[in-house]
């Protein structure tokens, strides 16, 4: 395994952050962790990296030894932070300088990517001259300049434009391709669901999902209509929940509703573009998972 | 690489391009030189010796003179004073030899310049007075003695310390607090920024906790040093600018070389105790404004030595002279400043060192724990309580 966590938990000021938790990523694996925010997603990638440990529990990384661990493993935090008067070369060399890597080989490596992501043209540029997008794609690089075998990455879309995300996404679709073993941490859903073999998902510090993104949306059935339309869309006979976004819409079955009935139920209301039946995405799993979680919670409270 | 080492080059060299750093170093030189050298300036006293021309007028009829103009007149002297070609002259009165009375007469007013005439005046009055004397004995009246102090031990040998050596330990004394005192800034700073900077996760994904603060400790102890050795070369220069004025500050001088490798060694145990306090207080403070105040309390305690030397300097084995050696705050200018003065017992010498190199340990490791339990917990101000609860958990 590339990673084994059993059993950890973590409390800060007697507030418990995270419960219990255990999940393992196999190496080569895009492995998904997660959750809303505040949910432990954070806690449980700092201890990974060992900057904080864990009350209890046990953590193992690419097989276990600790000597020059950290120089294997590439970090993107959900903290952004350069220093603002290093330029964008000088930044990276220094970040895998102590990385261990300062040689011809890693140089080129970090131009490669700087020019993958668009930025070779700005390598001279000071950090505090560049858009906040483009200091994130600096950290990628930082990120993975080292060729590391596990690659983590906390909220790696978030602030980015449409292109961006792009580039990014992209990037580390390849790098999976390449057999490097990656952990996303993110509440973007949709990502995930295109991205990740498997996934973890945790709410208020429990683990609440955990399998492949397939097996999980398989347990819920294909319940859930997404559709294409125009006209006004309300209450339709058979359909407990509908998820409005503009012309589109996901609409989750009642139990034992008929697909087809449905079906006729909308098309005697708006004009229907596209119509399909399908699993619920993992957003939907997501907020029902959270707002179930919720309730349970208030009921014990 | 060792990565402290990759640490340490990166905090100077980042720290060292500073636009505050460089103001600081060299502007505060400048800003000290323009204001000791404008009423200088103002005064317009700043010539030198060849521009006086000077005129007598010689009652006794015993004094002859190469530079000065002999006047037999001294009404065609005050002439010569009003139409500038002399700027001043001297009458000796016929009963010199009796009373000593000298009359100097000049256009301008000007303390500066009188002294610089008045010495030359001397010079001319002795080679006349001991016209009949060697040159060496007329040198001897000129400057009839140049001292130098040696102390006599139980044994009655007598040990190189004096007032040379006493001169070298105030000076250390001084240039330890203030390296201290402009390196706690940058360490404050510096250890604080980087909370501030959020960079701090990326590294700890790359290093270990120990590592980051060892480099900071050295990178940003060095950016303190070089600040202060830059003023002292500019200070160097600038007394080197009057040749006179150094050459007899280093004639009297004599460094004695065992204590200038003990300074050395004290030194530098003694800056990096410090050095690892500050940034242990970095690691707690949220401002560096905040850092200082409780700098303040170690520093002045370092200080302590330095504001009672007069007693150290009065009974250097003192009960409270040595206490003082053995507290690692203290024990770096107390020991160079005994050592200067009288024997130090060897023991003294060695647990004062070891005391130091433990205390350099345990402060890091201390530091590391504080820094790791606080960091990540930003703008959060711990409570003493929590500090001692993070040195538990660390």
């Amino acid at each position: 395994m590339a990673v084994e966590i059993s059993h950890i938990s973590k409390s800060f000021n007697g507030q418990s952050v995270v419960k219990d938790i255990s999940f393992d990523i196999a190496p080569g694996e895009v492995f998904g962790l997660i959750g809303p925010n505040g949910a432990g997603k954070t806690s449980i990638i700092r201890m990974l990296l060992d900057i904080i440990r864990p009350d209890s529990g046990r953590i193992r990384i690419l097989d276990g030894s600790p000597e020059g661990i950290k120089d294997r493993i590439g970090y993107l935090p959900e903290e952004r932070g350069l220093y603002r008067r290093l330029t964008v070369m000088d930044t990276l060399m220094y970040l895998g300088a102590l990385k261990n890597r300062q040689n011809r080989e890693s140089r080129e490596r970090t131009l490669e990517l700087l020019e993958k992501m668009d930025m070779l043209l700005h390598k001279d540029k000071r950090i505090s001259e560049l858009s906040k997008g483009m200091q994130q794609k600096i950290q990628l690089i930082a990120a993975i300049g080292h060729n590391p075998e596990l690659i983590i990455l906390d909220e790696p879309f978030s602030g980015l434009d449409p292109l961006n995300m792009k580039l990014v996404k992209d990037l580390i679709l390849e790098l999976g391709r390449e057999g490097k073993t990656i952990l996303i941490s993110t509440h973007m859903m949709d990502q995930v669901e295109r991205m990740c073999d498997r996934i973890f998902m945790i709410n208020r510090g429990s683990g609440v999902l955990y399998g492949s993104v397939g097996e999980i949306k398989s347990r819920y059935g294909k319940n859930t209509i997404f559709l294409e339309f125009e006209g006004e869309l309300k209450n339709i006979k058979g359909v407990k929940k509908i998820n409005h976004s503009g012309k589109y819409a996901e609409l989750v079955l009642d139990a034992g509703a008929d697909a087809q009935d449905v079906l006729k139920n909308i098309v005697s209301e708006v004009r229907v573009s596209r119509f399909e039946l399908s699993a619920p995405s993992l957003n939907e799993i997501f907020i029902e998972v959270v707002e179930h979680d919720k309730v349970d919670h208030n009921s014990k409270t | 690489m060792i990565k402290w080492i990759t640490i340490a080059k990166h905090e100077y060299v980042y720290n060292i391009r500073r636009k505050e750093f460089l103001f600081v170093t060299f502007g505060l030189p400048l800003f000290i030189l323009a204001i000791m050298g404008l009423p200088v300036l103002l005064a317009g006293s700043s010539a030198s010796p060849e521009e006086y021309m000077i005129g007598y007028v010689d009652r006794t009829d015993l004094f002859d003179s190469v530079n000065f103009i002999k006047y037999t007149d001294e009404g065609l002297a005050k002439k010569d004073l009003l139409d500038g070609r002399i700027t001043h002259f001297f009458v000796i009165p016929a009963d010199y030899t009796v009373t000593g009375k000298i009359d100097i007469f000049s256009a301008k007013k000007g303390f500066l310049g009188s002294m610089a005439v008045e010495s030359q005046i001397k010079g001319f009055l002795l080679d006349n007075l001991l016209k009949t004397e060697t040159k060496e004995i007329v040198e001897r009246a000129k400057n009839p003695i140049n001292s130098e102090y040696f102390t006599l031990n139980d044994r009655g040998e007598s040990t190189d310390a004096g007032l040379s050596a006493f001169l070298i330990s105030i000076a250390f004394a001084v240039f330890f607090m203030l390296s201290i005192f402009s390196s706690s800034n940058f360490l404050l700073q510096g250890v604080v920024e980087e909370k501030e900077s959020r960079v701090m996760e990326i590294l700890l994904s790359s290093i270990s906790y120990r590592d980051l603060l060892i480099g900071k400790i050295f990178g940003l102890g060095a950016v303190g040093l070089t600040q202060i050795l830059i003023w002292f070369i500019i200070g160097m220069v600038l007394m080197s600018s009057n040749p006179i004025s150094l050459a007899s500050l280093l004639g009297r001088v004599h460094i004695s070389i065992p204590l200038l490798m003990f300074a050395i060694g004290y030194f530098i145990l003694g800056y990096l105790v410090f050095a690892s306090i500050m940034a242990g207080i970095g690691a707690v403070a949220t401002t560096s404004r905040e850092g200082q105040q409780i700098a303040g309390i170690f520093s002045i305690t370092g200080a302590i030595p330095l504001i009672i030397s007069q007693f150290i300097i009065a009974n250097p084995n003192a009960v409270l002279a040595k206490a003082l050696s053995f507290f690692p705050l203290t024990s770096p200018i107390t020991i160079v400043m005994r050592l200067s003065l009288a024997q130090v017992q060897f023991y003294e010498i060695i647990i004062s060192t070891l005391v130091l190199m433990a205390s350099i340990l345990i402060i890091i490791e201390l530091s590391v724990r504080i820094f790791r339990a606080s960091l990540l917990m930003y703008g959060k101000k711990p409570a003493i309580k929590e500090v001692v609860k993070y040195l538990h958990e660390g």
